[in-house]
């Protein structure tokens, strides 16, 4: 632990320095003491854009996960359903996904709601074909098993189906959440008036490169948070696969 | 055992169509399971054995003829009345044997100090009373199936239906689990119709077996087993024993290989 | 069952772009807004016979195959030095996962601030994206070759030119394949993208100042041009790979 303090320390000194000294152009590498008076100066529109930006994110992976988890349960259903749309979902996940962001701003504005259709968008698919896959695995026996028990419909993929479905489902939510935050920052970047994409964006073109680098780790922070929480799920969730896993029962 | 059938089975039929064009399944199958009784199927692979199961259990609808259980003809599953025991155990690995138990008793309603009073008695009848809070996955492929024949019982069916359910274990789980089974269904009378690919299983643990055979999906023969109960293992290795085998096997032409081995076996 | 499977997919889509049409025809859909169908195929016709906009498919496509001329001999080369090096493979694992989870794309500023706004960084930006995700599949393409298969050919003589071809190149080919298709959706990304933020040429460009100025029949005729052409191509790169999986199987 010591060790590892104390190399991070002796990276920031040197990076400092090599930048002090101007062995590297200023405006392409901003120094630690850059990045910091850049957060002293605009330290709070910097936390309000940050702000903006996780909730976006945070709003486009629940929707992005409640649909996506639904059409996946749907496309999943049945060998037919797979067969026939799980083809179309992938093709469309070829698609470059940036094509879509300016007929959004088009349609929904230059305000957080065109990034969060973006980002619903970007991880919709993942999310979806995960599912699916993740459904169609299970053994036809767990569905006959609930009808012979009496479960209705519903109760047979919530209770039965879902739960086998959610590593499947959580290993989607990955790509996903990395497209979903990609997307919100993205497209803030591209369009925007606020949010930590279009701050970066603004001190580009300025040149203060000590708050763009700012916003990037402020940017990379969103991205550690989002795969923190998932791991937590995953941990939470996925628990009796890993057991399942570790565990081999005997005969 | 009393003379009213708790299964009837009249003239069923079933066809499938399949990309070879249409498969008939079970032709005209008819029988009768009286109540209290155990009843094995056997026949070869495509004989229509598992899909007669699944009609009899109402998973599956037939394309004529008649099923009734209890007296009332099958439309459809009937939780309660009739309980199902697939091959895999088919538990939740995310939940408790005691959560297993537990779920068709949830689902079919039942208030819960009697879901817990049940559970708890079937899981002690099985003998997995210690191992009520275990997870699928610590468990060994005889507990496992244990839990779901506890499961099955819970449910207080009228019949039990089992789609080879020691398929999955070894040879000696096998002979253990049989053993099982038979105190189970002496302590509970239920009457129950299994599905096995073992000839000796079947004529160790029946009063009837019935055989089938494929191309058409039909019944062969039923074989009354007239050895005496409580059976234990030896009496796999007595001549009556071989007798009833060697017709059966007969009618069915089975590999002499698979059976061999269970009726050379030493008698424990 | 196959044929029923297409049959539905060619339902669904003829359902999507009626409900496209009519959307406008039939529907409160304002055409300005959200085009029909016909519409855009029309205005697409116009634009392939535009110079403005073939020169500006042009520079995209230059850009986005110069991307992968340099950048996906760089990645297989670096995968095949890694992944043949189980101990430096060992130790990169970690590092490696944790860049390639933060999204390139939103890493562009830092490019221009590198590199300006001019072709180079369009074109570096695009070799970023192919390197990561081509480099880790090829890794993974080489760990994939069987170990028995490699010893088993060895104890028969064969020489390690003969090894790498008959062996190494088959096992690892769908997956290499997989990896190029992937390596190619995600350049063409990052050029767009780069074209779309700061650039005065190429498709990115266009799509952005057609957005702009509101022109959604242009905007939807290149998303259409665009979504058709990737999709044609992923299904192609697919077909190939199934292929040679099939192949893989068979001849090792």
């Amino acid at each position: 632990m010591m060790r590892k303090l104390l190399a991070a320390l002796a990276i920031l000194v040197v990076w400092e320095g090599v930048v002090r000294l101007g062995l590297v152009n200023p405006i392409i590498l901003a120094s630690p003491s850059g990045i910091g008076s850049a957060l002293v100066t605009d330290g709070v529109p910097f936390l309000h854009a940050f702000r903006i930006t996780v909730t976006s994110i945070a709003i486009a992976l629940l929707a992005s996960l409640s649909i996506g988890v639904g059409i996946g349960l749907i496309v999943g259903a049945t060998a037919f359903s797979y067969a026939a749309f799980g083809p179309i979902l992938s093709s469309l996940f070829a698609i470059p996904l940036i094509v879509w962001y300016p007929m959004l701003v088009v349609w929904a504005g230059i305000g957080p709601e065109s990034k969060i259709l973006f980002a619903i968008i970007s991880s919709l698919i993942p999310v979806a074909l995960n599912t699916a896959a993740g459904v169609r695995q299970i053994d036809v026996r767990y569905e006959q098993f609930g009808r012979s028990v009496g479960a209705a419909t519903r109760t047979i993929y919530l209770r039965i189906l879902l739960p086998f479905a959610l590593p499947s489902i959580l290993a989607g939510l990955r790509i996903g959440t990395a497209l979903a935050v990609a997307g919100v920052i993205v497209g803030e970047m591209l369009t925007s008036t606020d949010g930590i994409g279009f701050w970066i964006s603004y001190h580009r073109t300025v040149y203060n490169t000590g708050h763009v680098y700012l916003g990037m780790l402020l940017a990379i922070a969103c991205v550690l948070i989002a795969n923190a929480v998932l791991s937590h799920l995953e941990r939470h969730f996925g628990a009796w696969r890993l057991d399942e896993l570790a565990n081999i029962a005997p005969a | 055992m009393t003379t009213a059938a708790a299964i009837e089975v009249r003239s069923l039929s079933k066809d499938y169509a399949s990309s070879a064009g249409p498969v008939q399944a079970l032709k005209k199958i008819d029988f009768d399971v009286p109540e209290g009784a155990f009843v094995s199927i056997v026949g070869p692979s495509g004989c229509g054995k598992s899909t007669l199961l699944q009609i009899l259990a109402g998973l599956l609808s037939s394309s004529s003829g008649q099923v009734s259980v209890g007296g009332t003809a099958v439309t459809g599953p009937a939780p309660g009345k009739i309980s199902f025991v697939f091959q895999d155990a088919t538990l939740m690995p995310w939940k408790t044997a005691m959560d297993n138990v537990l779920f068709p008793l949830e689902i079919q309603r039942i208030p819960e100090r009697e879901r817990i009073r049940r559970a708890a008695h079937y899981l002690r009848l099985v003998g997995l009373e210690n191992a009520a809070q275990c997870f699928p996955h610590q468990l060994s492929g005889g507990m496992k199936q244990r839990v779901s024949i506890a499961r099955g019982l819970a449910q207080e069916p009228q019949i039990i239906l089992m789609d080879e359910p020691f398929g999955a274990l070894d040879e000696q789980n096998r002979i253990k689990m049989g053993h099982e089974l038979l105190r189970i269904w002496e302590a509970t009378g239920k009457t129950i119709l299994l599905i096995t690919h073992s000839l000796t299983e079947a004529i160790f643990l029946s009063d009837t077996v019935i055989v089938m055979a494929p191309h058409p999906g039909r019944i062969l023969e039923q074989v009354d087993i007239d050895l005496p109960r409580p059976r234990t293992y030896d009496v796999i290795g007595s001549p009556a024993f071989g007798s009833i085998r060697n017709h059966l096997w007969r009618m069915i032409e089975i590999e002499p290989a698979e059976d061999e081995a269970m009726s050379t076996a030493p008698a424990l | 069952m196959r044929f029923r499977v297409h049959a539905v997919q060619a339902i669904f889509l003829a359902c999507f772009l009626a409900v496209w049409e009519l959307a406008t025809r039939v529907g409160n859909v304002d055409p300005d807004v959200l085009p029909a169908f016909s519409t855009v195929l029309r205005t697409l016709a116009d634009l392939v016979r535009t110079d403005a906009f073939l020169s500006n498919t042009a520079v995209t496509t230059t850009r986005v195959l110069l991307a992968f001329i340099i950048g996906a001999p760089l990645a297989i080369l670096a995968g095949f030095y890694v992944g043949e090096r189980t101990a430096l493979n060992a130790r990169l694992a970690q590092p490696l996962n944790v860049l390639v989870a933060v999204p390139q794309s939103m890493l562009l500023p830092m490019f221009i601030l590198i590199f300006g706004v001019g072709n180079v960084q369009k074109v570096v930006f695009g070799i970023t994206h192919i390197f990561f995700v081509l480099m880790l599949t090829t890794i993974a393409a080489v760990q994939s070759v069987p170990v028995n298969l490699v010893v088993a050919a060895r104890s028969f003589g064969a020489t390690s030119t003969e090894i790498y071809r008959r062996i190494y190149l088959i096992a690892m080919l769908p997956l290499l394949v997989s990896g190029l298709r992937l390596a190619i959706i995600f350049d063409v990304i990052g050029i767009l993208l780069a074209e779309m933020y700061a650039s005065q040429s190429g498709i990115g460009f266009l799509m952005m100042r057609w957005g702009e100025d509101y022109r959604m029949k242009e905007l939807m005729a290149a998303v259409l041009l665009i979504s058709v052409a990737t999709i044609a191509f992923n299904e192609i790169m697919r077909m190939w790979e199934t292929r040679l999986s099939a192949h893989a199987r068979t001849s090792t």
